[in-house]
């Protein structure tokens, strides 16, 4: 109704009249030229104790903005990104979408289909026990009528990628994939606006291309996306990036002019991405991409460098290994029809005290590998020796196995059995059975060692620790038992990077106290900083295996393999490229740094 | 040694696109017929007519192309109830004194008759019969096309109150997260084993009880935070429930659809029809007089 009376509005001659045939909506939204608007929010979290997670926030988001939301853990980025669809409703203030006030119940729908959300974990998300199904969700409930439907899930999935796998089941499918799914399942209600919940922080490097190649078509399409995330490279990607801390607004600019703020930034618990932090190393002006650094050095003078300084510490070839698996081959699901080869003939040795690097797309078959090094899998064919340990042999004493190779799994936080923190660390040495006095000082030491104190956090609640310290705690019941090899799952994702700093602190200090430790992670930076040994698998097989910098050298290599070099030694290889002196194997801002003689 | 692996006994709400003549019938017909089955299966007396009925279930999955000992596989966890209740059924179930049955063997309070045979026989294939049926829907049927087909079944009842759509939305998500959970539990357990907790499969049941209540407490806490998430995901992409909700899948009743039907009426008006009680009755007689 409101529309035909525009409609008949504009005959008339007012000076808003040929606004008001887009209707009323359109119409508001060209005149405050804003698609979102946020205005003095304040949202408290009711409770026993009540915690005001957002403290007055003012924001306007303009149609087809591409906007990156960053800030530290707990800093109200979700509760946010929740008040945009109305997931959440305003304490105080209001949110208006499209002139539609979040409040106004009758308005809801309009504002969903407006507003779609991604959110972090893809299987909470997925609806559907089939993929086409679940993209054709979000549709169905908007009312979209039923010939359009097929052509709508098409396009959807087309976009990303993934119409070949429309009659999948989402639980077997990748980590990257389900995100796909979910992006065509809001991308399918065609909104006006994508909101991202750190939808990138589970993917591995390739996964996480995919993704933002997506999320640049969309934009280019007009769509107006908002992405959260704690990868300031991604946040580069944006035309705007805001920065939340306690629940307020700390900065809102270019990112170009808030990747200057470095100082700022870091007290806000924050960085900047590797190019700017390099570039503020050289002294140059702050710089968002590869290319501009080296515009910017090539501008500052001659293509020279100091004499390579690289000093390539002479890895001394280990005289015994502590862990050797020897054509190791594993199928889940054995002698089913969904059976899925994991591990095929793999070669893997861990020399005593050398830290080892386990980097691989998601199912190539690195968490497979790292349970058969406790144990937790036997060999369904080829050998495992872990010390004096054969695990072929089904005889063997495993827990004396998993006492000397501790494991960390994936997101161990949401693996704490006692509701005491001091409990908790307590739980392997005492199924271990060590005396009362040593548990009692284990627990300390290891408790202490990952920076929780133990007097402070031993009698705490495990559910009311925050996400940084539930990983600590966590990565502390596995140190209590001082393993003498510590394997570790992706120890750093989705952490902020304060947080994530830490942890790769910790896993330095344990390795140069004697521990060995095996890692996985989809950041190649952490594995470069923490690893001189690296294993590179792409479906069940191994695809490289040596030095870090004998691996991080072959870029095509491991592109190929959907894996990546790190930032820093991208860098250099475009510098090279270009003409610069850089000697390869650079993998460190130092070492870049003083190639280019710059310190 | 331990066994982690729990998917591997999961059958309950897996779907095999085998693309076999069952998978293309209309998910309203399969229901029907599963549910028809199922009823003349536990209202049938004679052992003879519950293992004919048995083996039509067989008959079914193998024209679903789907393997059997699969199928069956997921039954492994009952089976030591099974056993357990088989054997009371057995020796306790009947006396002699009832009429038409006779003593096999007897001990103190112990009575095998043939009264108690056969209905030994009835519980074992019926169980069998219905676990295998209630598969073949979920097998042959994606969650949405059952989902869908409920809600049509049920859509008469929404008059009286009954909210056809979201219990179909319900029976949908349940079945959904069955592997999810299946994952979940396998984690922690391995998360435990990892850390020096001694988890054994052969150990006795009490002490595996005991060690599975603390995965218990983190399984809960991680589900209740899924479905927190879920009910997010949910609300974001505009589930308000049926009104004004449109549906990819569309069902078509086709030719298939009523020979399908006919077929399952011919066969329950046989299974009911034939004298499978007389039958029961000349069997064990044999048995008594050897």
């Amino acid at each position: 109704m409101d529309r035909i009376r525009d409609r008949d509005g504009f005959k008339g001659t007012s000076l808003a009249a040929p606004l008001a045939c887009l209707g009323r909506e359109a119409f508001c939204v060209a005149m405050t030229e804003s698609l979102i608007r946020v205005e003095n929010l304040h949202y408290i979290y009711s409770g026993a104790s009540p915690v005001e997670a957002l403290g007055g926030i003012d924001l306007t988001i303009r149609a087809g903005e591409y906007v990156a939301i960053v800030g530290a853990n707990g800093s109200g980025k979700s509760t946010l990104a929740r008040h945009l669809n109305a997931l959440l409703l305003p304490t105080r203030g209001d949110v208006w979408i499209a002139c539609a006030n979040t409040r106004d119940e009758k308005r809801r729908r309009d504002i969903r289909a407006t507003v779609q959300m991604v959110f972090q974990h893809p299987d909470s998300q997925l609806v559907a026990a089939v993929v086409e199904e679940d993209v054709a969700f979000g549709p169905e409930n908007f009312g979209v009528p039923e010939n359009e439907l097929p052509p709508r899930v098409r396009a959807a999935l087309d976009q990303v990628g993934m119409w070949a796998c429309r009659q999948r089941t989402p639980h077997l499918l990748s980590a990257g994939q389900k995100q796909r799914v979910a992006i065509a399942g809001a991308m399918a209600v065609q909104p006006r606006v994508l909101v991202l919940d750190e939808a990138t922080a589970m993917l591995d490097p390739a996964g996480r291309a995919v993704v933002l190649d997506v999320l640049r078509a969309l934009h280019h399409q007009g769509t107006t996306i908002i992405t959260i995330t704690h990868e300031m490279e991604e946040a580069v990607e944006a035309e705007r990036v805001i920065v939340l801390s306690e629940g307020r607004v700390a900065m809102d600019d270019t990112p170009r002019r808030v990747f200057t703020r470095a100082d700022e930034l870091c007290a806000l618990d924050l960085d900047v991405p590797p190019v700017a932090a390099l570039a503020r190393r050289l002294g140059l002006p702050v710089c968002l991409t590869t290319e501009e650094l080296c515009a910017a050095l090539t501008a500052r003078g001659p293509r020279v460098g100091a004499p390579s300084r690289i000093n390539k510490v002479r890895v001394s070839e280990p005289q015994e290994s502590i862990i050797r698996v020897e054509q190791l081959t594993h199928s889940y699901l054995r002698g089913l029809p969904l059976e899925t080869r994991a591990l095929d003939r793999v070669d893997f040795n861990v020399p005593s005290g050398a830290a080892m690097g386990l980097i691989g797309s998601t199912g190539s078959g690195k968490s497979t590998l790292m349970q058969h090094l406790n144990g937790l899998l036997r060999p369904q064919s080829g050998r495992v020796v872990v010390g004096q340990y054969d695990l072929t042999n089904p005889a063997t004493d495993v827990r004396a196995v998993r006492r000397m190779v501790g494991l960390v799994f994936q997101q161990p936080e949401d693996q704490l059995f006692e509701q005491y923190v001091g409990d908790d660390v307590a739980f392997g040495p005492r199924q271990f059975g060590f005396a009362k006095e040593e548990v009692r000082e284990r627990v300390r030491w290891a408790m202490e060692s990952v920076g929780l104190g133990f007097d402070a956090f031993k009698n705490r609640l495990t559910n009311t620790l925050s996400g940084g310290e539930r990983r600590r705690a966590a990565l502390a019941g596995v140190f209590a038992v001082r393993p003498q090899v510590l394997v570790a799952d992706e120890p750093t994702a989705g952490l902020d990077p304060r947080t994530r700093a830490e942890v790769l602190g910790i896993l330095q200090r344990l390795h140069a106290e004697g521990t060995t430790p095996v890692i996985t992670s989809h950041r190649m930076d952490d594995i470069a900083a923490l690893c001189c040994r690296i294993t590179a698998l792409d479906g069940g097989r191994v695809v490289a295996a040596g030095t870090r910098r004998e691996i991080f050298s072959q870029p095509d290599l491991l592109q190929a393999h959907g894996l990546d070099i790190p930032p820093v030694a991208r860098i250099a290889q475009e510098l090279r490229a270009q003409g610069w002196p850089i000697p390869s194997g650079v993998l460190f801002a130092d070492e870049l740094v003083a190639a280019l003689g710059a310190e | 040694m331990e066994d982690f692996e729990l998917l591997r006994h999961v059958t309950i709400g897996q779907y095999f696109p085998t693309g076999s003549p069952l998978h293309r019938l209309d998910p309203r017909v399969k229901i029907i017929g599963v549910v028809a089955l199922v009823g003349t299966l536990v209202t049938l007396q004679s052992a003879s007519g519950v293992l004919i009925g048995l083996v039509i279930t067989f008959a079914l999955i193998a024209l679903a192309r789907v393997d059997v000992q699969f199928a069956l596989g997921g039954l492994a966890p009952a089976l030591p109830i099974l056993v357990f209740l088989a054997v009371l059924q057995l020796v306790f179930g009947w006396s002699a004194r009832v009429t038409n049955c006779h003593s096999l063997w007897s001990f103190w309070l112990l009575n095998v008759t043939t009264c108690s045979i056969q209905a030994v026989v009835v519980l074992l294939a019926r169980f069998a019969a219905l676990f295998l049926l209630t598969g073949l829907l979920t097998f042959t049927s994606t969650l949405s096309e059952l989902a869908r087909g409920i809600e049509w079944l049920l859509r008469p009842f929404q008059r009286v109150g009954v909210p056809a759509d979201e219990l179909a939305m319900v029976f949908t998500i349940a079945l959904r997260f069955v592997p999810t959970l299946a994952l979940e539990m396998e984690k922690l357990l391995k998360a435990q084993a990892a850390r020096g907790a001694n988890i054994q499969s052969g150990s006795n049941p009490v002490a595996r009880t005991r060690q599975l209540l603390p995965v218990l407490v983190p399984l809960f806490i991680n589900t209740l935070r899924r479905s927190d998430d879920l009910t997010a995901a949910l609300e974001a992409r505009g589930y308000t429930g049926g009104a004004g909700r449109t549906y990819y899948i569309r069902l078509h009743f086709q030719r298939a659809d009523v020979v399908a039907l006919l077929v399952v009426a011919a066969l329950i008006l046989g299974l009911f029809a034939l004298p499978f009680g007389m039958f029961d009755q000349s069997v064990l007689n044999m048995l008594a007089t050897k």
